[in-house]
């Protein structure tokens, strides 16, 4: 379903943000990205939506080339829905509004339509009741949760996930995680930068470890928790998991 | 003092207060939409909208307004041979030269609204455009708000150079009262109370929206 072969981004001439980055994501599959700060994550998730510019590789999603001048950039966008550490909801906009834009401005949805399918989401992330307050009268946990709403108003068919708990109060995260468990087992496609060990264990097919822009080691959960190859990995999950 | 020829004049010259700010609100509500025009061409990665944008914007804010009004009013007829009414060479000065100004308000404000924002539009599948209007926009002219009144209020003030072609705006009238009248202290002092009392009134009402701006948006 994403098909990423070996890609290369640099953001100035003296440094390479991705080296030579490969891995392939198949439908249904939960892929959990970590790794320390600075090592490419964010930069990655950002070249599978074509929101960076890498020079080198290619990345497919569901057979279409993103960096093909041919490919319908926006069409492709619409089916990948993505959640930000910061929620990044648009302030000036209610919940309401923030969940019905892309799916009226972009899928052309009517109005009646788009906020009967928000209401639906905010059921389902469980808050209803905050669809006409503005983003400001939410806990960061609500915030977040209504962002996931946000990105599944377009139906997606892909969803990628950065630090989307990162930001949060420890006793916030749990609501945000359980709503990503429960994407995940109804067999969404999920890219997720996180360092919830919890939850890379029990859900994730597959955790990748990056380091410097590389791929440094991927394996199952268990494997990879369990039978580090490299030094580095060892070195990360000790720090991370005390 | 003889303030009589204020009150026998009053009627006359406050009369030039309206087409000062009829020339005021034209040239505020061009220059801004010019202005929002230029900042959005400035701050594009396309280099042929990038640099017209911000050649535009260098030229007219290194040169005095009233070398603008000059070169509309007495050079284009040389060149195009037809006169040019002096009104509209004024508001076409006014607005050309005001949007450089508004451009670089805008780009501000445009600037001042985290990246993130930007990426989570175009994330989601919006276009450029709507991106700008439904999300970057509506932001940034809510915290632009002090700056443009600010800017309007020197607009105001600019409009006066209108007299130098002959619009009997404001100014002007003052002007022509004084060379019947002969009363320039009282007359000028006049003047200026006006301006004074137009532009503190905008003043007051930039800071009043800054505090409220403040109290919405701590940080
Ligand atoms: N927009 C950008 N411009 C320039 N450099 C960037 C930009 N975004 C990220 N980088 C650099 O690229 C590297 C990888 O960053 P990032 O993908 O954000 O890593 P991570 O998400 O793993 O912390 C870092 O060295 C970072 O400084
Ligand atoms: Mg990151």
């Amino acid at each position: 379903m994403i098909d990423i072969a070996e890609v290369s981004l640099w953001y100035d001439r003296a440094h390479k943000a991705l080296d030579r980055v490969s891995e392939t994501i198949r439908r249904g599959q939960t892929v959990v990205i970590c790794g320390p700060s600075g090592s490419g994550k964010s930069s990655l998730l950002r070249c599978i939506n074509g929101l960076e510019a890498f020079q080198e590789g290619t990345i497919r999603v569901d057979g279409v080339s993103v960096r093909d001048p041919r490919t319908d950039i926006h069409r492709l966008r619409a089916e990948i829905g993505m959640v930000f550490q910061h929620f990044e909801l648009y302030p000036h906009m209610t919940v309401m509004q923030n969940i019905t834009l892309a799916p009226m401005r972009v899928r052309k949805k009517a109005r009646a339509e788009a906020e009967q399918k928000a209401m639906a989401l905010l059921e389902r992330v469980g808050i209803p009741e905050k669809a006409a307050r503005y983003p400001e009268e939410l806990s960061g946990g609500q915030k977040q949760r209504v962002a996931i709403a946000r990105a599944l108003a377009m139906e997606p068919k892909i969803m990628l996930f950065d630090e989307p708990t990162s930001a949060l109060d420890p006793e916030m995260i749990k609501e945000v995680l359980d709503v990503m468990t429960g994407l995940a087992q109804e067999g969404m496609t999920m890219v997720v930068v996180t360092h919830e060990m919890g939850f890379a264990r029990t859900v994730a097919d597959r955790i990748v470890f990056m380091s410097e822009g590389r791929v440094v080691e991927t394996g199952t959960g268990r494997d990879f928790f369990e039978r580090p190859q490299h030094e580095r990995t060892r070195q990360f999950l000790d720090r991370i998991l005390l | 003092m003889d303030t009589g020829v204020i009150i026998r004049n009053f009627g006359f010259m406050m009369g030039g207060l309206g087409l000062t700010l009829q020339l005021a609100a034209i040239t505020i509500v061009g220059g801004l939409i010019l202005g929002i025009l230029l900042a959005l061409a400035r701050l594009s990665s396309r280099f042929w909208l990038y640099w017209p944008a911000t050649a535009y914007i260098h030229f007219f804010r290194g040169l005095p307004l009233i070398l603008v009004i000059f070169w509309l009013y007495f050079l284009f007829p040389v060149i195009t041979g037809k006169p040019v009414n002096a009104y509209v060479a004024a508001i076409v000065s006014f607005v050309v030269f005001e949007a450089a100004y508004f451009a670089e308000i805008v780009r501000a404000g445009i600037q001042s609204i985290p990246r993130g924002q930007t990426m989570a539009a175009r994330a989601s599948g919006l276009s450029a455009r709507d991106t700008a209007m439904y999300v970057i926009l509506p932001q940034a002219l809510r915290n632009m708000v002090p700056a443009l009144v600010t800017q309007a209020v020197v607009i105001f003030q600019d409009t006066s150079l209108g007299y130098v072609i002959g619009l009997r705006e404001f100014l002007r009238r003052v002007n022509l009262v004084d060379a019947r009248e002969a009363r320039s202290v009282e007359l000028y002092l006049f003047a200026g109370l006006v301006y004074f009392a137009i532009c503190s009134a905008g003043s007051l009402a930039s800071q009043r929206l800054e505090k409220g701006r403040q109290r919405m948006h701590p940080a």
